[in-house]
C-alpha cells in the first residue's frame, strides 16, 4: 500500500495547480445540450400505391433499401411455419438464376440481399447499387419458388424445432402464447411438425401473391442517394406493379384472466423454473401512454440497474437476471416480466416479483429513479440517431402506425414531462397482477407446494393444451424398499437362475448417428466380460473375473477405483437385484411413485456397502426394472445424471431381459438394441481374458 | 450469356472502382509531455462522442503464472478511483445518457465511453481518473475474481464451442504467451496477491503506454484543452514495459486431437500458422479468407452447406496478432456427416487453393467485396475512435485508417496461391475434431 502512495504525494503539487480549471473530486457538469436534428426524410407515392421514404446521407458512398409489405397478421392454421419459412424460399433462386449463381452476382457486386415473408432488402455500395436493385426487383417479380430448396428449408425448420422441444424457453413461449391470445388468433398458433411438414410450394406462391401489393408496401431508401435517383429506381422496376385488395382480417380482442392463474408446465429434469408474469395490454404504438409506460418500465425492470435486477438478482441471487417490458402492438400489446431462478426459490422468487409489482403501483418511486431512467431513455434515443437507418425506421413507423408527424421531434420532450405521478398512473393502468398469468416451466413436484396461495394453479402441457395435474401418489405403509427389491427380483427371474450356468448378450449400440457392436457374458459365479467395438475395432472392454477387475479403453488400462470395482461386481450379476439381497451392506429405501413411460413405477433409492447411492425405478404392477438413475462426475462441468431406461423385457430360460435400453445422458443418448440372447452355451473361465 | 453479363460487369466494376472515393478520415495526432498520444476526429453528424483510451497490454505481456492478468484488469478497472465511488462508474455514464464497455485481446486493452456530445468533459474525467489512480483494493479484486469465474463459466464453459479458441491456440504456440488465452487460468488469478495487480497497474497503466482516442461532434482546440487539464497531470510510467521477445519455432508436423463438448454436432476445425498482422502475406490471407468464406457464394459455404449439405455453418479467418497470426478453417457437421468426411471436404476446398489461381471473375468478386466493406466500416464515432487507435499501437500509422485499401488493392492472385502454397500444409496446422461428450473414443485414430 505504501508504494501506491508516494506517487501520489509527488504529484500534489501538479494536483493543486491543475484545480484552477478542473475540480477532480466532482463529477463535471455537463456542457449545453446540443439540438437533437433529426435527419430529413423525404416521401412520395407511385400511382400503384407504393409509399417510397428516402433518406439522404452521404456521409458513406453506401445505399440500403428495404421493401415492407405492411399486411396484417394471418393465421397459419395446419400450416403453421408458413411465414417463417418463405423469406427464405424466396431469397433462394429467380427464374434465370439459381441460387449459386444468385448468391455469387450479390457478392460480385460486393452486396447483400435479405428476405423474410413481409421484407426484403440489401446493400452495397453506391456505385453498385442500381445493378444491387435490378437483382432485388427480379427476386420479387421472377422467384423460383424451386421445391429442391423449400424441401432444403423445411429441413432446417424441422431440426430447429426439434432441438426447441428440450428448451424451458421455448417452451414457456409457446405456452404463453397460447394462454395470451388462444389458438385462433395469429399470435396463439403454434408451429409443429405435421404443419411445416404441410407447407407446400403452392401455399407460398399464393401467399405471395395474396399479399405482396404495392398499396400496402413501403420502398425506405437510405444513404448516399437522392430522391430524384430514388424515383427513377422505383418508378422503373416497381411501377409497373399491380395493386390489389388484400385481405383484412378480423381477430377477437383476447381477454385477460378474471383471476390470477398459475400456468405451470411440469418439466421433471428442470433444475431451474423459467418464470414468466404475462397479460395483453390495449396499448398501440404511438399512443400517449407509450412513452410514460417506457419511463415506468425502466424503472420496474428494464435493464441492470431496475429494481427487478436489483431484487433478485442483486440482493437475493436467485438468478442471473429479472427483467421485464411492455411491447406496443397494432393489434394487441403485452406485458412480460421473466426470470429463470433455481427451483427452491420458485416460489419465494415469485413472492418478490409480486412485491415489486404492488410497490410500483402504490408507493410513488424517487426523483433519483424518474431521472436516471429518463437519462437512459434519452441517451439512447440521442445515440441511435448515429445510424441513418434510424431516421428512415421513424418515417415508417409514422406511416404504418398512422403516428403524428411531430412524433419523434417531440419524442424527448415527452420523456422529459413524465414524473413520479404519471409513472405510478402508468403502472396502475398496465400491470395488474390480479389480471396476469404466470407460466412456469419447472419441476412440477419440486416447486408446487405453496403456489396455490397466488392464484389458481392450473396445468399445461408443452403446447399450452390444459391438462390434469400430476396425481402425487400415496405410497402403502406395507410396501419397503426391500420388498420392492424382492418383488423385481421374483419378477426378473431370479429362480430361473438355478437353471441358467452361463448367459450371452449381443447387439447393437446407436449414438449420434453412429453404430456400434456390444456384446455380454456371464458366467457363474462371478465371470463377466463385456466389449463394445465399431466396425471389429475394440474400443472398450469390461473384465471381471475371480476377484479381479480390468477395464480397458483403446486398449489403455484404465485406473479402477474401490467405488468402481463395487459397480463392476454388481455388473457381473445376471440379475442385479438377487445380488444386492444375497450381500450384506446395501439397503434400500422407497422414495416416491412417479410415472415412467406413463405406468406408475416405485423409485428406490439404494446405498451400498461403500456408500454409493443411486435410485431404481420398478414398475408397480409387474415388479419389473424399467429405469435407474445415478450421478456421475464429469469433471469441470459439474455432476453429469445418468438415466438409463430398461424396455421391452422378454423371457429367456425364465430370464427376463430387456430388449431395449436407453442411456441418457443429456445431450448424449445411447441406444443399446439386443439382437441375439443365449443361455447355457457351456462358456469356460477360460472363455474370459 | 451469363458469362458475357459476368464480364461486363467486371468492366464496369474496375473502371467505377477506380472513381469509388472512399470518405477520408481527417484527424489530429499529437502526444503530451508525459507520453501520451491523443488522437481527435471531428464528425458533426450527431451529437455524439466516442472516448476511447487504448492501453497497449494484452494477455501475451503476463508474467508466467499470471495469465488472465490483463483481462482481470479490465474487470478491475471499473472498480473506481480515489474520486469515484466503488460501483459509481458505471452510473455515471448511463446518467449522463450514454453507453460504455471495455474488451481485452492478446495484444491491447481498450475501453470506451459513448455520451452525449456535451458530457465530453464527464467521459474525460472517467478514463483520466482510471489512468491516474484507480482503486487497486482486496475488495475488488475478490469481487472481479467471482465475475470473471461467471464470465468464463457463462461464455466458454458453458457455451457450446467456446472453448475452440482457446484449445486451438495452446496446441498451436509451444513457447509464445499466445498458447494462453486473455481469460487465463482462475487459478492464477486466485494465487496473485494485491501487490502484483498494483505492479501490474503501475507497468502498464501509464500515460506513455496508452493512446486516447475520441471521436464525434467535438470542438477541437476546446478538446485539446480538456485533454490537457484532465490528462496532463497524470506521471509518466517509470518501470519498464516487458514485451515478450520470443521465437517461436516452426510447428514440426501436424498436431491432431479429439476434443469433447456439450454440444449435438461435430465440428472440425483446421488452423494454420500464419504471417503477423501488417506483413504484406497478412494481406494476401485476408484476400483467401474472403475467398472461402466472404458471403454466400464463397467457396466453403457454396460447396459444403448449399451443393453437398455436410455442414450447418463453415468459415474461414485470419485471427490476425501483433506478433504471429492463424488462419482458421471451421465446419459445424449436418446431422449424420462423420467429421473425416467433412475434414476431407474441406481439404480438398484448400487444396483447390493450391492448385492454380482463382478465376479472375471470382477474385474480382472478392476485392468487391472487401472494398465495399474497407468503405462502410467507418459508420460508428465508436468504431472510429477504436480503429484509430488499433492502428496507431500496432503500426504507428493511424493514417491507415484510409490507406490500407492500397495494400490489399495490390495482393494479386499470385499472392495469394503464393501464402496457400506456403502455409496451408500439413506440417503446419492444428486440427481439432469437437465431439459430443462420451464419443470421443469414436474418433481417437489409431
Amino acid at each position: 500500500m505504501k508504494r501506491f502512495i508516494l506517487p501520489f504525494l509527488l504529484l500534489a503539487p501538479i494536483a493543486i495547480w491543475a484545480q484552477e480549471t478542473i475540480n477532480r473530486a466532482v463529477p463535471p457538469p455537463p456542457g449545453p445540450a446540443k439540438i437533437i436534428e433529426i435527419g430529413k426524410t423525404e416521401k412520395f407515392t407511385l400511382n400503384n400505391g407504393l409509399e417510397v421514404i428516402v433518406v439522404r446521407n452521404t456521409k458513406l458512398p453506401r445505399i440500403s433499401v428495404s421493401l415492407t409489405v405492411n399486411r396484417d397478421p394471418i393465421l397459419e392454421g395446419n400450416k403453421a411455419g408458413l411465414t417463417s419459412m418463405a423469406g427464405q424460399l424466396l431469397r433462394s433462386g429467380t427464374t434465370t438464376m439459381d441460387k449459386a449463381s444468385l448468391d455469387d452476382a450479390i457478392d460480385f457486386l460486393g452486396g447483400n440481399i435479405y428476405a423474410s415473408a413481409t421484407s426484403i432488402g440489401g446493400a452495397s455500395l453506391s456505385s453498385n447499387f442500381k445493378k444491387l436493385f435490378a437483382i432485388i426487383a427480379d427476386i420479387v417479380f421472377h422467384p423460383s419458388f424451386s421445391n429442391t430448396q423449400l424441401e432444403k428449408i423445411k429441413k432446417q425448420e424441422l431440426s430447429g424445432l426439434a432441438q426447441s422441444k428440450d428448451d424451458p424457453n421455448s417452451i414457456a413461449g409457446n405456452v404463453v402464447s397460447k394462454l395470451l391470445y388462444g389458438a385462433n388468433h395469429p399470435y396463439g398458433e403454434i408451429e409443429t411438425d405435421s404443419t411445416v411438414k404441410n407447407v407446400s410450394v403452392e401455399d407460398i406462391k399464393t401467399y405471395f401473391s395474396t399479399y405482396w401489393k404495392p398499396n400496402i408496401s413501403y420502398l425506405v431508401f437510405v444513404g448516399d442517394i437522392t430522391k430524384e435517383e430514388a424515383k427513377e429506381l422505383a418508378e422503373k422496376y416497381f411501377g409497373k406493379w399491380q395493386r390489389a385488395d388484400v385481405p383484412k382480417p378480423q381477430y377477437p380482442v383476447p381477454s385477460n384472466p378474471a383471476k390470477p392463474i398459475i400456468a405451470i408446465v411440469d418439466r421433471p429434469v428442470s433444475v431451474q423454473s423459467v418464470i414468466n408474469f404475462v397479460q395483453t395490454e390495449n396499448l398501440k404504438p404511438g399512443e400517449p401512454d407509450v412513452i410514460p409506460v417506457r419511463v415506468m418500465n425502466d424503472i420496474l425492470g428494464g435493464g441492470s440497474s431496475s429494481r427487478l435486477f436489483m431484487n433478485l438478482r442483486e440482493k437475493h441471487g436467485f438468478t442471473y437476471g429479472a427483467y421485464s417490458a411492455v411491447n406496443p402492438d397494432k393489434l394487441i400489446g403485452s406485458f412480460n416480466a421473466e426470470a429463470s431462478v433455481r427451483n427452491e426459490k420458485t416460489d419465494s422468487a415469485i413472492g418478490e416479483f409480486l412485491k415489486e409489482f404492488a410497490l410500483i403501483r402504490t408507493t410513488p418511486v424517487s426523483e433519483t429513479e424518474v431521472s436516471l431512467a429518463k437519462n437512459t431513455l434519452s441517451g439512447a434515443f440521442a445515440r441511435s440517431l448515429e445510424n441513418p437507418a434510424t431516421v428512415a425506421n421513424f418515417a415508417l413507423n409514422e406511416a404504418i402506425y398512422h403516428l403524428p408527424a411531430d412524433y419523434y421531434q417531440n419524442y424527448l420532450k415527452n420523456i422529459a414531462a413524465v414524473n413520479a405521478g404519471t409513472v405510478m398512473e402508468m403502472a396502475q393502468k398496465y400491470i395488474q397482477p390480479q389480471h396476469m398469468y404466470t407460466v412456469i416451466v419447472g419441476n412440477a413436484k419440486q416447486i408446487v407446494n405453496g403456489l396455490d396461495k397466488y392464484g389458481t394453479v392450473q396445468y399445461y402441457d408443452v403446447e399450452g393444451n390444459a391438462i390434469a395435474a400430476p396425481v402425487i401418489k400415496q405410497i402403502d405403509a406395507s410396501i419397503t424398499g426391500k420388498s420392492v427389491i424382492e418383488k423385481a427380483a421374483a419378477a426378473m427371474g431370479e429362480a430361473a437362475l438355478t437353471n441358467i450356468k452361463d448367459l450371452e448378450i449381443s447387439g447393437t449400440a446407436g449414438a449420434m448417428g453412429q453404430t456400434l457392436q456390444f456384446d455380454q457374458k456371464y458366467l457363474l459365479p462371478d465371470y463377466f466380460e463385456q466389449t463394445l467395438s465399431i466396425q471389429g475395432m475394440l474400443l472398450q472392454k469390461q473384465l471381471t473375473k475371480e476377484g479381479t477387475y480390468s477395464v480397458t479403453a483403446q486398449g489403455q488400462e484404465q485406473p479402477l477405483k474401490d467405488d468402481d470395482k463395487e459397480e463392476l461386481s454388481e455388473s457381473a450379476a445376471m440379475l442385479p437385484e438377487a445380488f444386492y439381497l444375497s450381500k450384506n451392506g446395501y439397503s434400500f429405501t422407497v422414495k416416491d411413485v412417479e410415472p415412467v413411460d406413463g405406468n406408475d413405477a416405485y423409485a428406490v433409492e439404494i446405498k451400498s456397502p461403500r456408500g454409493r447411492v443411486f435410485t431404481n425405478y420398478y414398475d408397480v404392477k409387474t415388479g419389473l426394472k424399467v429405469k435407474s438413475v445415478v450421478e456421475k462426475d464429469a469433471g469441470p462441468a459439474g455432476k453429469l445424471e445418468v438415466q438409463t431406461y430398461y424396455q421391452d423385457y422378454k423371457s429367456y430360460n425364465g430370464l427376463m431381459v430387456p430388449m431395449k435400453t436407453i442411456v441418457d445422458q443429456g445431450k448424449l443418448k445411447i441406444e443399446l438394441d439386443v439382437k441375439d440372447v443365449k443361455t447355457n452355451q457351456g462358456l469356460k473361465p477360460t472363455d474370459f481374458k | 450469356m451469363k458469362k458475357m453479363f459476368f464480364v461486363v460487369v467486371a468492366l464496369c466494376l474496375l473502371s467505377q472502382h477506380l472513381q469509388a472515393q472512399t470518405r477520408k478520415i481527417e484527424f489530429d495526432e499529437y502526444k503530451l509531455p508525459n507520453g501520451l498520444t491523443v488522437i481527435l476526429h471531428r464528425d458533426k453528424t450527431a451529437p455524439v462522442v466516442a472516448i476511447g483510451v487504448l492501453y497497449h497490454v494484452g494477455s501475451k505481456n503476463e508474467l508466467p503464472g499470471r495469465t488472465g492478468f490483463a483481462h482481470f484488469f479490465e474487470h478491475l478497472m471499473f472498480e473506481g478511483s480515489d474520486n469515484i465511488k466503488r460501483g459509481e462508474f458505471m452510473k455515471y455514464v448511463s446518467n449522463a445518457g450514454g453507453t460504455n464497455n471495455a474488451n481485452t485481446t492478446q495484444d491491447r486493452t481498450y475501453y470506451y465511453e459513448v455520451l452525449p456530445a456535451n458530457q465530453l468533459q464527464l467521459g474525460l474525467w472517467l478514463e483520466s481518473e482510471r489512468m491516474m489512480h484507480s482503486k487497486i483494493e482486496q475488495v475488488g479484486v475478490n469481487t472481479q475474481r467471482e465475475v470473471v469465474k461467471e464470465e468464463k463459466r457463462t461464455r466458454i464453459d458453458n457455451q457450446p464451442y467456446g472453448s475452440i479458441i482457446g484449445e486451438i491456440f495452446k496446441r498451436a504456440f509451444k513457447v509464445h504467451p499466445y498458447k494462453y488465452q486473455p481469460i487465463g487460468s482462475m487459478d492464477d488469478l486466485n494465487a496473485a496477491k494485491l501487490d502484483e495487480f498494483i505492479q501490474f497497474y503501475k507497468t502498464f497503466y501509464v500515460p506513455n503506454n496508452a493512446v486516447l482516442s475520441i471521436a464525434g461532434d467535438i470542438d477541437i482546440p476546446e478538446t485539446k484543452k480538456l485533454i490537457n487539464d484532465y490528462f496532463g497531470p497524470i506521471p509518466k510510467g517509470t518501470l519498464p514495459i516487458p514485451r515478450p521477445n520470443v521465437t517461436e519455432p516452426p510447428l514440426g508436423g501436424e498436431v491432431r486431437d479429439v476434443v469433447e463438448d456439450n454440444i449435438q454436432l461435430p465440428a472440425v476445425i483446421e488452423a494454420y500458422r500464419a504471417p503477423k498482422q501488417g506483413t504484406k502475406e497478412y494481406y494476401a490471407f485476408n484476400v483467401l479468407s474472403t475467398i472461402l468464406s466472404g458471403g454466400n457464394s464463397a467457396q466453403l459455404n457454396k460447396i459444403l452447406v448449399d451443393q453437398k449439405q455436410l455442414a450447418v455453418a463453415t468459415g474461414a479467418f485470419n485471427y490476425a496478432l501483433e506478433d504471429a497470426s492463424l488462419f482458421i478453417i471451421y465446419s459445424i457437421a449436418n446431422a449424420g456427416i462423420k467429421p473425416t468426411i467433412l475434414e476431407n471436404n474441406m481439404d480438398s476446398i484448400v487444396n483447390a487453393m493450391k492448385s492454380g489461381l482463382v478465376s479472375e471473375h471470382e477474385f474480382q468478386k472478392v476485392k468487391n467485396q472487401i472494398n465495399t466493406q474497407f468503405v462502410t466500416r467507418n459508420a460508428t464515432m465508436q468504431g472510429i475512435a477504436e480503429s484509430l487507435a488499433n492502428y496507431q499501437v500496432y503500426f504507428g500509422d493511424a493514417d491507415l485508417i484510409n490507406t490500407e485499401i492500397k495494400k490489399l488493392d495490390e495482393v494479386t492472385r499470385e499472392d495469394v496461391l503464393a501464402v496457400a502454397q506456403k502455409y496451408l500444409v500439413k506440417n503446419n496446422r492444428v486440427i481439432l475434431y469437437y465431439v459430443p461428450k462420451g464419443t470421443k473414443s469414436q474418433y481417437i485414430k489409431k
